[in-house]
C-alpha cells in the first residue's frame, strides 16, 4: 500500500514538473529600437501578430528614447536573467550590442536580429530588408527625377549604425553612377527629424538651386516637407524621395509632395522576425538571412501599396 | 601737472584712443555674456571662411538660425530662472513632449478649437510646474530628484495618452507660433495692387528683396525675441527678479531677510514649465505634426545654453541675454557645420570642443588675471598650430592607415582566413597603392615642418618670455607663406588666426596695467 502510494506520489510529482515543461508556452523577448516612430509601430504590430499566430508569449520592451544603447543592454540582461526562450532585437548600435548577444548565445538563447545587423557576434538569424539593394533602387529612381548636374540634398541616418551606412552607400553608388555631375549636399542626423528639418532649412535657405531632397528614412522625408513649407515652397517645387513607406509619407505623396518612396515591408520584418525567433525557441532550423523585400511606391503604384498595408 | 598737459600734446590723442579702447574692453569683459558673444563671433567668422557660396552672415541665414533657436530658446529662458535660484529642472524636454502631443491630439481628435487646445496645453504646463514647485519648495525635496522623476513620468504620460502616434498636419492657426511670416500679408496686398499709396515704397523694397532678406522673417523669431525682452525686463526690474537672485545667492539669508522663498521658488518652477509648454507650441508651429517624442534630450541643451551664457549653476549670478547668446551659439554650431558640409563624425567632435572653448573663455574672463588671459591666447595659438599640423598630417595618416589595413588583410588572406565583405573592401589595387605612396611622400616633410610652430607655441604657453611669443608670431607668418606655396592653403587661416592670438597675448599685460591705472579694474 505504502509502495503504491509512494509510486503514485512520485508519478504525480514527475507529471507536475514534466508536463508543464512541455505544455508551457515559449516566451520570446522582443527588444525594439523605438516605440514612437511611425515605421516602428508597423514592425511592432507584425511582431505582436506573429507571436499570436505562433502561440508564444511576447515580452516587448524598448529603450525610453530611441538611440539609448545602455538601456537596450540592460533590457537584454534582464531578459536573459528571466530565461526567455529566444530574443528578437533591433539593435541601436550594431557593434555595441555584440557583447550582450555573445553572452545570451552562450546561455543557450537563440538571437534574431531585426532591421539592423549585429557586428562582431553571430546571430541565429538576421531578418531585414537588404538595405543596400533597396537604397540602390532609391538612388536609381531618384536619378530619373533630376537631370545630371542638378544639386540635391541627402538626409542621412545615423552612419554609426549598419542601417544608416547601408542606405547611404547604396544610394550614393546608384545615384552617382547615374548622375556623376550632380552635387550632393548632406544633412547628417542620428535619425532625429528635428535635426533633419533644421539642416534642410539651413541649406535650402541659401541654395536656390536644390532640385530634390532624398532621405534615408521617412522621419527625414516629413521633416524635409516641413522645412520646405516653412520657407514657403509648394508641393512638387522641390522633389522628395523617401525610404520606409510610412503612412504619413504616403499621405504626403497623395498631396504631391513626395514623388517616390522605397517602402520596406515593415510589417513583414516584425512578423518574420518573431516567427523565426519562435521557431528557434522550439529548436527548429531557421534561415540565417531572411530578406523581407521592398515595394517601390510611385504615384502610379501608391494605391496598390495602400491596399497591401491596409491604409484607407 | 601743467608740464604733463603741455608735453603730451601729440601723444595725448593716441593715448586717449588707447585708453578708450582699454575702457571699452574692460567694460565688455566684465559683462557675464561677453564670453558667449565672443565665441559666436569667432565661430561665425571661422565658418564664413571655410564655406564657399553659403554665407553665415546672410540675413536670411541669421534669421533661419533665430527661427530654429526659438523653441529651445524659450525653454532655456525658463531654465535660466530656475538655475538662478540654484535649482534645476530636468523635466523640460518631457514637458515639451507632453504639452505638444496633447495640444495636437486635442485639436486633431477631440474636436477642440486651436485656441482651446493651446490654452489647454499651456494650462497643463502650468499645472506640471505647480506640482514640481510644491514638491520642491513646499516639501523641500531636492529639485534634481523631483524633476528627474518628472522626466520619466511626463514622457510616459505623453506616450500613453496619445498612443505615441503622430497627428495629421495641424490647422493653420498653429502657424502663428512658427512659420507664419507677418510681412507676407503686406507683400500679397502689394502684389495684387490693393495697398494705399503711402505704403508702396516700403512694399516695393520688401518685394524686390523678399528672398534674400524677408522670407525668413517668421513668427518663431519674433516670439523668441519678444519673450526674452519681457523676461529680461521682469528679471532686472521687478521685485520677483531681485528675489530670484537673492534666493540663488543664499536661500537661508533670503529667508531671514523676510523673503517668502517658498512662494517665489514655486513661481519659478511654474514659469519654467510654462516656458516649456510655450516651447512645445513653437515646435508645433514649424513641425509637420504633433508627436509625443519631441524634445528628447532638450533639457541638456537648455542647461548647456544657460551655462555657456555665463549663468552659474550654483545660482545668484547670470543674465537672461547670456542665455539668449548661449542658445544662438549652440544653433550656430549646427547651422555652420551643416553649411560647411563637415563630415558627420567630425561634427560631433567639433561641437563638443566649441562648447569647451566657450566655457573656457568664460572662466578665463572671470579670473581677471592677466597671466591666465595670456596663457589662454597662447593656447589658442597652439591649437591653431595643431590644426595646421593636421592639414598635411591627416593626409599622411590616412594613407598610412589605408596601407597598413591593406597589408594586414592581405596577410590574413594569405594565412588562409575567410574574409568578410567589409574587410575585403580594404584591399587596394596597384594603382591605388601607388597613389597612396605618392600621397605619403608628398605630405611627410610638410608634416615634420609643422611640428616646429606647434612646439614653439606650446613653449610660449608655459613661459612669460616676450621673445618666445615674438618668435612664434614670426614663425607663424613664415609658415603661412610656406604652406600656401606648398599647396596646403587650407592651413593659412589657422596660421593667421594663431598669429593674431599670440600677438594679442603680447598686449595683454599692458592692457591690464592700463586698465588698472584707469580704475576700470581693482589693482
Amino acid at each position: 500500500m505504502l509502495n503504491i502510494a509512494r509510486g503514485i506520489g512520485a508519478a504525480v510529482i514527475v507529471a507536475m514538473t514534466v508536463v508543464p515543461a512541455f505544455a508551457q508556452e515559449k516566451t520570446v523577448g522582443y527588444i525594439t529600437k523605438s516605440a514612437t516612430n511611425a515605421g516602428w509601430i508597423m514592425i511592432n504590430q507584425g511582431a505582436a501578430d506573429a507571436a499570436k499566430s505562433e502561440g508564444v508569449k511576447l515580452i516587448e520592451v524598448g529603450p525610453t528614447f530611441a538611440g539609448d544603447l545602455t538601456k537596450q543592454l540592460e533590457i537584454f540582461e534582464n531578459l536573459v536573467g528571466q530565461h526567455v526562450d529566444a530574443i528578437g532585437i533591433a539593435p541601436v548600435d550594431s557593434s555595441g550590442i555584440a557583447p550582450a548577444v555573445k553572452d545570451a548565445t552562450s546561455a543557450g538563447i537563440p538571437i534574431v536580429a531585426i532591421d539592423t545587423a549585429v557586428n562582431g557576434a553571430d546571430v541565429t538569424s538576421f531578418v531585414a530588408t537588404d538595405n543596400v539593394a533597396v537604397a540602390k533602387v532609391q538612388g536609381a529612381i531618384a536619378a530619373t527625377l533630376v537631370s545630371d548636374g542638378a544639386a540635391i540634398i541627402y538626409v542621412t541616418g545615423d552612419k554609426a549604425q549598419s542601417t544608416g551606412q547601408d542606405r547611404y552607400n547604396g544610394f550614393m553608388s546608384a545615384f552617382k553612377a547615374a548622375r556623376p555631375k550632380s552635387e550632393i549636399l548632406e544633412v547628417p542626423t542620428v535619425w532625429d527629424s528635428n535635426q533633419a528639418q533644421e539642416g534642410v532649412e539651413a541649406i535650402i535657405n541659401q541654395r536656390k538651386d536644390i532640385k530634390m531632397i532624398v532621405s534615408a528614412w521617412d522621419g527625414g522625408t516629413m521633416a524635409a516637407k516641413s522645412a520646405l513649407q516653412n520657407l514657403g515652397y509648394k508641393a512638387g517645387e522641390v522633389k522628395l524621395v523617401g525610404f520606409d513607406g510610412a503612412a504619413d509619407a504616403v499621405a504626403a505623396m497623395d498631396q504631391g509632395w513626395v514623388q517616390a518612396n522605397t517602402a520596406q515591408m515593415l510589417y513583414q520584418m516584425g512578423y518574420q522576425g518573431i516567427k523565426a525567433a519562435a521557431a528557434a525557441a522550439r529548436g527548429q532550423q531557421v534561415e540565417k538571412r531572411i530578406d523581407t523585400g521592398f515595394f517601390l511606391i510611385t504615384p502610379s503604384t501608391v494605391d496598390t501599396y495602400k491596399a497591401m498595408i491596409d491604409i484607407k | 601737472m601743467a608740464s604733463n598737459l603741455g608735453a603730451s600734446a601729440h601723444g595725448s590723442s593716441s593715448r586717449s584712443l588707447q585708453d578708450a579702447t582699454v575702457r571699452l574692453l574692460a567694460k565688455f569683459f566684465k559683462a557675464d555674456w561677453s564670453g558667449a558673444l565672443l565665441a559666436i563671433l569667432i565661430i561665425s567668422v571661422a565658418v564664413e571662411l571655410t564655406t564657399s557660396g553659403m554665407s553665415v552672415f546672410e540675413p536670411s541665414n541669421v534669421m533661419t538660425i533665430l527661427n530654429n533657436s526659438a523653441a529651445i530658446g524659450v525653454i532655456a529662458g525658463g531654465m535660466t530662472l530656475v538655475i538662478l535660484t540654484a535649482g534645476i529642472d530636468l523635466s523640460v524636454g518631457s514637458v515639451v513632449g507632453l504639452c505638444g502631443a496633447l495640444t495636437g491630439y486635442l485639436v486633431s481628435f477631440w474636436g477642440f478649437s486651436p485656441v482651446e487646445a493651446i490654452l489647454a496645453g499651456l494650462g497643463i504646463g502650468g499645472v506640471i510646474g505647480l506640482i514640481h514647485g510644491i514638491l520642491i519648495a513646499r516639501f523641500g525635496m531636492p529639485a534634481f530628484i523631483v524633476t528627474l522623476a518628472g522626466l520619466s513620468i511626463w514622457r510616459g504620460a505623453a506616450h500613453l495618452s496619445t498612443g505615441a502616434k503622430a497627428t495629421p498636419q495641424l490647422p493653420e492657426a498653429f502657424n502663428w507660433f512658427g512659420r507664419l511670416n507677418p510681412l507676407e500679408a503686406l507683400r500679397a496686398a502689394y502684389q495684387s495692387g490693393k495697398l494705399p499709396a503711402w505704403l508702396n515704397g516700403v512694399s516695393a523694397f520688401l518685394d524686390t528683396n523678399w528672398v534674400g532678406y524677408f522670407r525668413t522673417f517668421q513668427m518663431s523669431m519674433v516670439i523668441f525675441i519678444v519673450f526674452f525682452v519681457i523676461l529680461s525686463v521682469i528679471v532686472s526690474n521687478t521685485i520677483y527678479g531681485r528675489y530670484v537672485f537673492a534666493i540663488g545667492s543664499s536661500e537661508a539669508g533670503a529667508r531671514q531677510a523676510g523673503i517668502n522663498t517658498v512662494r517665489y521658488k514655486l513661481l519659478t518652477y511654474v514659469f519654467c514649465s510654462l516656458s516649456a509648454a510655450l516651447g512645445a507650441l513653437l515646435i508645433l508651429g514649424r513641425a509637420p505634426y504633433a508627436k509625443s517624442d519631441y524634445g528628447q534630450g532638450w533639457e541638456l541643451d537648455a542647461i548647456a545654453a544657460v551655462v555657456i551664457g555665463g549663468t552659474s549653476l550654483f545660482g545668484g549670478r547670470g543674465t537672461i541675454w547670456g542665455t539668449f547668446l548661449g542658445v544662438i551659439l549652440l544653433k550656430l554650431i549646427n547651422n555652420g557645420l551643416t553649411l560647411a558640409q563637415l563630415n558627420t563624425f567630425w561634427q560631433m567632435i567639433v561641437t563638443g570642443m566649441i562648447i569647451l572653448i566657450a566655457v573656457g573663455l568664460d572662466l578665463v574672463r572671470q579670473s581677471r588675471s592677466p597671466e591666465s588671459v595670456r596663457r589662454f591666447l597662447a593656447a589658442v595659438g597652439a591649437a591653431m598650430a595643431f590644426f595646421t599640423l593636421l592639414t598635411p598630417a591627416s593626409l599622411w595618416l590616412r594613407a598610412a592607415v589605408a596601407l597598413h589595413e591593406h597589408y594586414s588583410v592581405t596577410g590574413l588572406r594569405e594565412g588562409g582566413a575567410q574574409l568578410a565583405s567589409s574587410q575585403s573592401e580594404r584591399l587596394l589595387s596597384p594603382a591605388q597603392l601607388q597613389a597612396l605612396a605618392t600621397q605619403m611622400g608628398g605630405s611627410f616633410w610638410p608634416t615634420v615642418a609643422c611640428l616646429l610652430p606647434l612646439a614653439l607655441s606650446v613653449v610660449s604657453i608655459a613661459t612669460k618670455s616676450r621673445l618666445v611669443s615674438f618668435a612664434v608670431c614670426a614663425v607663424f607668418a613664415v609658415s603661412a607663406y610656406a604652406m600656401a606655396t606648398a599647396g596646403f592653403s587650407a592651413a593659412v587661416p589657422f596660421l593667421v588666426l594663431g598669429a593674431v592670438a599670440v600677438a594679442g597675448s603680447l598686449l595683454v599685460l599692458n592692457a591690464f596695467e592700463r586698465a588698472r591705472k584707469l580704475h576700470e579694474i581693482e589693482a
